[in-house]
């Protein structure tokens, strides 16, 4: 058992190795310049030479997402509390935020480096936006799909608001919320690199316009890599999360 | 024998639709009170209103001598399905109540093992509701209900969902649960045996619109097995029921 179990944790990272390897010699065979698609050797030569600027790129655009991952988590939160108590403002905020979500937001971005300039702001104000919406929607749902049943229970056992929403809503909440989060994560990364993008001078949006610049395919890549195990990590986070902490879901149960 | 919940001259309206035609009838302290019809009889209306979930028509509730205007503060409800809360282990949604009412669930935590043994629910104190069977389910609900002594314990065909094995063995735990406790129970269901069984008053009500047509005293003694459903006294008693809900099908 432990061995069939090992086999298949260790199948995709076979499978990517063996993807590698046919990289490694079909480019080469196929005459495909370095500039155009550097090989997997290339890459990681170029990641070791330019280790300390892909950390530093990382942290600040790692930086910027999660400050604006957090702030969507909870202005959405908040904002999907204040709709499931105050039903009227469901009428007015929800066509608003639609409307709002419609609008491509990285067609705005550059109006963001306009008003919040060239720092980290905008890079923050751009994940948080593009982070925004999946939350609310999914905290909405979590907060008000609750069986009236039990909230008459709540009630009749002495529950007042506050406790309901910490003990049932809230709870209730958290498979939702985590959810949205592995939609969110990735979108508030592609917040800060368009903010990185359009102005500044630092993080991995910049690095890799700065490799695009000097036509330098393999610094770009590297910068790829970065970025990608940033991401696996981060919804890495949230799935162990889940598996530890919400064994009680039906997708998580173990019989 | 003081009066827990009086329900007198009570009517109830959903639009033009008369649901509750003037019910009145009495529920005395510690006593076990079915009330009995087929469906559409208002029965599961009327519990909503004695809880002060809903709102009445005309006429008034009253629980231990307050009117009831909103929903009341220490009632137990068990309703059709067991409403157990998915994340929370079998010990923790019967505490859930206690945590509700604003009480240490610690202090009742020793309570609650006693009641999850009288339901024979032993052994499932950290189970999650998902591994436990329909029938387990709802016993855990019955415990729940019973944790806090509310004034009221308002259940409303809870075995409903059942199979009729495990629904004639669940009447017999409850019987178990509310003899150690002998809180006062208004219990809604359609099955005359449950009622006889299970009550010290028996309340007939027949549909269109929900009229009470008969109250039956069932003076058998306790506690009753499964020989009392064969004995000649608990055989008329059904049968009487069956005619209050007959005479009220024919009158229309």
């Amino acid at each position: 058992m432990a061995e069939t179990s090992l086999l298949a944790r260790l199948r995709p990272l076979l499978f990517l190795a063996s993807l590698l390897l046919a990289w490694e010699v079909g480019a080469p065979l196929l005459g495909i310049p370095g500039y155009v698609l550097p090989l997997p050797s290339a890459i990681a030569a170029r990641f070791a030479e330019t280790a300390s600027l892909q950390l530093h790129g990382l942290f600040m655009t790692g930086m910027t997402t999660l400050i604006g991952l957090v702030l969507a988590l909870v202005f959405g939160v908040l904002l999907a509390l204040v709709v499931v108590y105050v039903p009227v403002l469901r009428s007015i905020v929800m066509p608003l935020l639609a409307a709002f979500n419609s609008i491509p937001k990285i067609a705005v971005a550059p109006l963001f480096v306009i008003w919040f300039g060239l720092g980290v702001e905008s890079k923050i104000i751009l994940a948080f936006l593009l982070a925004l919406f999946p939350i609310f929607v999914n905290s909405l749902t979590g907060l008000g799909e609750i069986e009236a049943d039990v909230i008459d229970l709540s009630t009749l056992a002495g529950g007042t608001r506050w406790r309901i929403f910490t003990k049932v809503r809230l709870m209730n909440a958290v498979p939702y919320i985590t959810d949205a989060l592995k939609v969110a994560f990735p979108l508030a990364l592609v917040g800060s690199i368009v903010g990185e993008f359009i102005g500044g001078n630092s993080g991995i949006g910049h690095l890799i316009l700065f490799g695009q610049f000097n036509m330098d395919t393999p610094l770009v890549f590297a910068a790829l890599v970065s970025i990608t195990v940033f991401t696996t990590l981060g919804i890495g986070a949230v799935s162990l999360f889940e598996r530890t902490a919400l064994t009680w879901r039906p997708s998580q149960r173990r019989r | 024998m003081s009066t827990s919940l009086v329900v007198d001259n009570l009517s109830k309206t959903f639009g033009s639709t008369l649901a509750i035609d003037q019910a009145s009838f009495s529920v005395p302290e510690n006593s076990f009170v079915s009330i009995v019809g087929p469906s559409g009889c208002g029965k599961s209306t009327l519990l909503r209103i004695a809880a002060g979930l809903v709102r009445a028509s005309s006429g008034r509730i009253e629980l231990r001598g307050q009117e009831v205007t909103g929903p009341i503060r220490d009632v137990g409800m068990v309703f059709q399905s067991p409403v157990l809360l998915p994340w929370r282990t079998t010990l923790g949604n019967i505490l859930f109540v206690a945590e509700m009412g604003g009480l240490r669930a610690a202090d009742y935590e020793g309570r609650a093992r006693e009641l999850m043994a009288l339901a024979g629910l032993s052994g499932f104190e950290d189970s999650r509701p998902f591994e436990l069977s329909g029938g387990m389910q709802q016993r855990a609900a019955i415990c729940r209900a019973m944790l806090l002594k509310p004034s009221l314990i308002l259940m409303d065909e809870p075995f409903g969902a059942l199979d009729v094995i495990t629904r004639e063995r669940m009447g017999f735990a409850l019987q178990t649960l509310w003899e150690e406790s002998r809180n006062t129970v208004l219990f809604v269901t359609h099955s005359i045996t449950e009622a006889v069984l299970l009550s010290d008053i028996v309340v007939v009500m027949s549909p269109r619109p929900g009229r009470i047509h008969d109250i039956v005293e069932i003076d058998l003694p306790r506690s009753r097995t499964t020989a009392a459903l064969r004995d000649p006294r608990f055989v008329a008693f059904a049968a009487r029921v069956r005619e209050g809900i007959e005479a009220g099908e024919t009158e229309y």
